[in-house]
């Protein structure tokens, strides 16, 4: 991947991993207004990677580019590639259904239906599979032990999932993503609205779930960025201002608006 | 350096920096006061050195407690955090050169100067020169935020151990050539390698320094030329 990227947005260290996402030259317009500004950057396979900076800078954008949300709302576009495993998604022939069962989404606000706990998770898989019930009550058990929501809620799986509590939901939320077997899964702020025990549980899964899923978190908390992602884009009014490993973002970046961010000396 | 948002979290940051400030000035004034107390054979000086050191172990308290409280309060990143975990670091070092300058003061009624040979007493007040050169210069440079004079400090510490090793042999041949000499030059030889271990604790300080204000660290080795170990069987 250090190839495609200019030599001050290579990271040395994952140069090893393939690249899942490679953003190359991205612009994004919503109406007139450009909003991301010539992003290029590769985001390492099965690795959390953290996008971090103040309101507005255009984390959230980005991250709503590579699933192609954006385009639920008028007068958004996007200019430039992102390649998901080679192929540009900013394709038109791209098929937005598909698209969406490989990248998944967690928002910020836990989204739960409004419908069973099991329903929920069974609902998005059967947009996409004709399974049995058995085989669903095997995927439904299965997402919501990847989601570590497993015990809490095994013997209610019918109660409404709005029922359950805020981090509960978000983890819910999180199994209904995993369970239609996505490849990469984009996290919005995933427990700015939790609090720290539920929070740390959501980490807790993100570190687990690295294993095998390219995890993408967008996080106004640094020191969430500095726990769970092994690579930190910091950005600045729609720039991508630096890309290195978390270790060196944190501890010894290398630009000063990096710095003044993260040490809280920012206007 | 631009201000903090959070105006309270620089003052914070400031008060560790005048910590390791006075904390340098007041190892300084330990050291050049007991090699002073040693060759004078000062009595008065050396026990004030001696009580100095409980002011040194306080203000390292104070520092740990306001560094922990810091980090706790502040969870400081990137600069400010090498500043906290650096400052912590070279409070340590600053203490062990205030027990090593008092161990030095501590000695000073038993060695009886007097009885050993004047040109002894250049030797270990050149060497102790060099120290203080040391320690006073590290505090400074780091005030002043230069690296550079930081690293070039640091391959300084050299010239020291050269000294030691002068010294020390020095003292052998005092020793050798008359039994009499034997305790003076002892705790002279414990003063002096009291003095090489001070210069360490100065290079520790300048590679913590170094990497506070770079975020780099500098290269492990560095050149010695200690050669106590090596040359005693042939001495």
């Amino acid at each position: 991947m250090s190839q495609m990227l200019s030599p001050d947005m290579t990271i040395a260290a994952e140069a090893v991993t393939k690249a899942k996402i490679e953003v190359k030259n991205l612009n994004f317009y919503y109406g007139q207004s450009k909003a991301l500004k010539d992003i290029t950057l590769s985001l390492p396979e099965r690795s959390v990677t953290a996008f971090i900076g103040p309101s507005g800078c255009g984390k959230s954008t980005l991250l709503r580019v590579f699933n192609r949300i954006y385009e639920l709302y008028p007068k958004q576009t996007a200019e430039g590639q992102v390649l998901l495993d080679g192929q540009n998604i900013l394709d038109r022939s791209q098929d937005l259904n598909l698209l969406r069962t490989k990248i998944g989404m967690v928002f910020q606000k836990p989204t739960p239906f409004p419908m069973s706990i099991y329903e929920n998770i069974a609902f998005g898989v059967r947009l996409y599979e004709k399974i049995s019930k058995a085989e669903m009550d095997g995927r439904v058990e299965q997402a919501l032990k990847r989601a570590a929501l497993w015990t809490e809620v095994k013997d209610k799986l019918n109660a409404s999932g709005l029922s359950l509590s805020g981090g509960q939901q978000q983890r819910l939320c999180i199994a209904r993503t995993v369970a239609v077997k996505p490849e990469v899964i984009l996290l919005d702020e995933p427990a700015s609205a939790l609090d720290p025990l539920s929070t740390a549980k959501i980490e807790e899964l993100i570190d687990e779930l690295q294993a095998d899923y390219t995890i993408v978190i967008v996080t106004h908390n640094m020191q969430q960025a500095a726990r769970v992602s092994k690579q930190t884009a910091f950005m600045y009014l729609g720039e991508l201002v630096e890309f290195d490993r978390t270790e060196k973002i944190f501890t010894s970046p290398r630009e000063k608006r990096t710095q003044d961010y993260i040490t809280g000396r920012f206007g | 350096m631009a201000e903090h948002t959070v105006a309270a979290f620089d003052e914070d940051l400031g008060q560790i920096s005048r910590l390791i400030s006075d904390m340098g000035d007041l190892a300084g004034s330990m050291v050049g006061g007991a090699t002073k107390a040693l060759l004078n054979s000062d009595n008065a000086l050396a026990q004030r050195v001696v009580s100095d050191d409980a002011i040194m172990d306080a203000r390292q308290r104070e520092l740990d407690d306001r560094a922990i409280t810091l980090i706790a309060k502040r969870q400081p990143m990137a600069d400010d955090l090498r500043h906290v975990v650096g400052s912590i670091r070279m409070a340590g070092d600053l203490e062990r050169i205030g027990d090593l300058a008092k161990n030095i003061a501590k000695r000073v009624g038993t060695v009886g100067l007097s009885a050993t040979p004047r040109e002894l007493s250049h030797s270990i007040d050149a060497m102790a020169q060099l120290v203080l050169i040391q320690v006073q210069g590290v505090i400074e440079e780091y005030a002043a935020r230069d690296a550079a004079a930081l690293a070039k400090l640091r391959a300084d510490d050299e010239r020291i151990d050269v000294k030691y090793t002068s010294v020390f042999r020095e003292l052998l041949t005092y020793m050798m050539e008359d039994p009499r000499n034997i305790t003076a030059c002892t705790h002279l030889l414990f003063c002096a390698k009291n003095l090489e271990r001070i210069g360490d604790h100065v290079t520790n300080i300048a590679e913590n320094a170094y990497y506070v204000l770079t975020g780099t660290q500098l290269p492990a080795n560095r050149p010695k030329q200690d050669e106590t170990a090596m040359s005693a069987p042939a001495a």
